[in-house]
């Protein structure tokens, strides 16, 4: 609702400034196809990964080695290759959330639960590679601490706010 | 990454030996699945970016990073040329679109690091751009919403308050921490 009116705004906006609208738009979106370019091959190889190891049975036998930790975080054994796959690749943490998504379906408490913690968290690792990996910066100084707290702090929040929201 | 490929696929692989599940079948529908998932990521990628670029052509984009420049100098302390990168770095993430938003944070980073007195070692503003980003505020995540809505979700939004309220506090815990890093030293 809030969305529609600010897209209304947006080209109300355009329109008194004489943006070609059309012509604005397709060039954005043609700056998208190439992000699709770089995303699916990490897609691909995680995506079918993970598939592998759910079917293959292994990923049964990490939850149950795991499932007594899980249960006192309050964990949802499925949740587990998002997690650890959320620090380090938006790509292979999308394939898990698509993963869950199929199982469990996204209205799931699983689902619902997963994509909130996919959206409050981001690529720590990846970003941090590749933003000072580009300047040629090797001392971060306190980037990686800070970011790692942030992240602990995003997926406590989402697992609480989660069951507030998302009572089973 | 290499090693969380090898664990996934070598744990993946000597248990379908021990089950007798078809390994290749697995990751054949598996591999399938990712161009799904990537053909309903682009419909919503190629949405918002066209959006966000009539945003920017009308000039919505400055008036949004003007009336941000005051959180930003707090920040990030005087950022100059980089400040209009930036902000359009945080405005993509805020939108869920970490993807987007990684050309203009990598154009912010080369200017920031113009004006670095230490090459090799991140300044204060370079560091929070990055902490900032590791637990960047969710305004509204279109491309997570887009996803759901083409899992056939009932209620895509259902998420975008909690998400909106974890990713506050996490954006907090960085601007305090920040704060207290950068003054330090």
């Amino acid at each position: 609702m809030l969305l529609a009116v600010l897209t209304f705004m947006l080209l109300v906006t355009a329109a008194i400034r004489r943006v070609p609208v059309f012509d604005a738009f397709r060039e954005g979106a043609a700056q998208a196809l190439p992000l699709l370019k770089t995303i699916l091959p990490t897609l691909a190889v995680f995506s079918a990964a993970m598939a592998l190891f759910r079917e293959s049975g292994a990923a049964e036998v990490l939850e149950t080695a795991l499932s007594p930790a899980l249960k006192a975080l309050g964990i949802d054994p499925p949740l587990v290759p998002l997690l650890l796959s959320r620090p380090f690749s938006g790509g292979a943490a999308v394939a898990a959330l698509s993963d869950i998504f199929t199982q469990y379906g996204p209205d799931s408490r699983t689902g619902l639960t997963a994509s909130v913690l996919l959206g409050s968290s981001e690529t720590i690792f990846y970003s941090l590679a590749l933003y000072f990996g580009s300047v040629g910066v090797k001392k971060t100084r306190f980037t990686v601490p800070v970011a790692l707290f942030c992240m602990l702090v995003s997926i406590a929040s989402g697992l609480l706010l989660s069951s507030l929201f998302f009572p089973a | 990454m290499n090693v969380m490929l090898f664990l996934l696929l070598g744990a993946g692989i000597a248990a379908s030996l021990v089950s007798g599940r078809d390994a290749l079948a697995s990751l054949q529908s598996g591999a399938s699945a990712a161009v799904d998932t990537a053909l309903r990521m682009s419909g919503v990628y190629l949405l918002w970016m066209g959006l966000l670029n009539i945003a920017e052509r009308a000039g919505v984009m400055r008036a949004l990073s003007r009336a941000l420049r005051p959180a930003l100098r707090l920040l990030f302390g005087n950022t100059g040329e980089a400040e209009e990168a930036i902000s359009m770095n945080l405005a993509a993430n805020m939108l869920g679109m970490g993807n987007a938003a990684t050309p203009y944070g990598l154009k912010a980073m080369r200017i920031l690091n113009e004006s670095n007195p230490r090459p090799g070692v991140a300044t204060d503003a370079m560091c929070v751009l990055l902490c900032v980003n590791a637990s960047c505020l969710e305004l509204y995540p279109a491309s997570l919403a887009g996803l759901r809505q083409s899992f056939g979700s009932a209620m895509p939004y259902a998420v975008v308050v909690p998400t909106l309220f974890a990713s506050l506090l996490s954006t907090v815990s960085a601007v305090v921490l920040c704060r207290i890093c950068c003054s330090r030293s």
